[in-house]
């Protein structure tokens, strides 16, 4: 039996939902995620940007070999990212320690951020449904400005739908030349 | 541009200060190791020399090397022991050393800045704890030390 209760309670839920997958468009401020990062430290998204621009990336987990190649991808252009004032943020469902671990065999030096009590998974409204044995997170990707408005997305179900390194290049090239003044000195 | 993102200490006879005196080695420090709350008797890993001739230029890739592994793995193995850390600048050009603060100094064998500068424990009043740095490797600022600092805010243009 649903009570008048329950069901004001899954309209506000799916009012939120709504509302999170429009914030998820290009033009839109995605929202500030607090999420505790692979060391087990709580992080918000808008402390990780500290005012540079960011790939954010969704990944589904450490099982999975698309994510494996996907984030050596990701690796081979860290340093650059390093160098340009620009930052990698990948979210998953994995526990810290398995982010800290798989960082580390990834080679990687960009902050991972757990969502392994999935707080921000259904009010993102990413949850890849299929997956029912891991419920992650779907292969996301959007490229902010660093105040968190998102600039472009990427859907990666299908593998080729990812930022190539070109892409996500050519997206940090955009946000720095719209937010930094002396893009070209005078 | 924003304010300058560091403040100076002193080094002498093996102590760190934030007042200036003769003799004394002067480096630049993040502002935000020393802005705020400080963690009572903390423990600091200092990574400097007092002799003026011990720096190293920031751009040698023996210092980009050492905040690279800061990245992938000091900063992981000191995990919530970790109160803040900052290298220190002499001038727009040179890296003079750096410093780790923690809770505890039972990591501090293992700190990649020792490669550059022997490092030594010290105790301290005088820092408080900053979230670590996720980026860059390089200064913002010319002389501002790693990883102080950011740009100003800047907004996406309107749709």
């Amino acid at each position: 039996m649903t009570t008048e209760t329950d069901q004001s309670s899954e309209e506000e839920a799916l009012a939120e939902r709504a509302r999170a997958r429009q914030a998820l468009e290009p033009g839109e401020r995605f929202p500030d995620l607090d999420l505790p990062d692979h060391t087990g430290r709580a992080r918000v998204l808008s402390e990780l940007s500290g005012g540079d621009p960011v790939v954010l990336v969704f990944s589904r987990g450490w099982w999975c070999p698309k994510e494996q190649t996907y984030l050596r991808r990701l690796v081979e252009v860290q340093s650059e990212f390093e160098v340009a004032y620009a930052r990698i943020v990948v979210v998953s469902v994995d526990p810290s320690e398995v982010q800290s671990a798989f960082r580390a065999g990834l080679g990687a030096r960009f902050t991972f951020l757990s969502d392994s009590e999935r707080r921000w998974l259904p009010r993102l409204g990413l949850l890849e449904a299929s997956d029912t044995e891991h419920h992650p997170y779907r292969p996301i990707a959007f490229t902010l400005y660093p105040d968190l408005t998102v600039h472009r997305r990427y859907a990666g179900d299908w593998y080729w739908g990812r930022a190539t390194p070109e892409e996500l290049r050519a997206d940090m090239r955009e946000i720095t030349r719209n937010v930094r003044p002396d893009w070209e000195p005078e | 541009m924003s304010p300058a993102p560091f403040t100076w200490m002193w080094l002498a006879d093996g102590r760190l200060s934030l007042e200036g005196r003769p003799g004394a080695r002067r480096f630049g420090v993040d502002a935000r190791c020393l802005d705020g709350v400080a963690v009572p008797d903390a423990y600091v890993h200092l990574c400097a020399l007092e002799d003026p001739e011990a720096r190293i230029p920031f751009d040698q890739p023996e210092v980009q090397q050492v905040r690279r592994d800061a990245y992938a793995w000091w900063i992981p193995l000191l995990g919530e022991d970790l109160i803040c850390l900052s290298t220190l600048s002499l001038d727009a050009v040179h890296y003079g050393g750096a410093v780790t603060v923690a809770r505890s100094p039972r990591r501090f064998r293992d700190d990649p800045f020792a490669r550059l500068f022997p490092g030594r424990v010290l105790r301290s009043d005088l820092f408080c704890s900053v979230d670590p740095p996720p980026g860059p490797v390089l200064e913002r600022y010319a002389g501002a030390p790693w990883p102080g600092g950011r740009f100003p805010a800047a907004a996406a243009p309107d749709a």
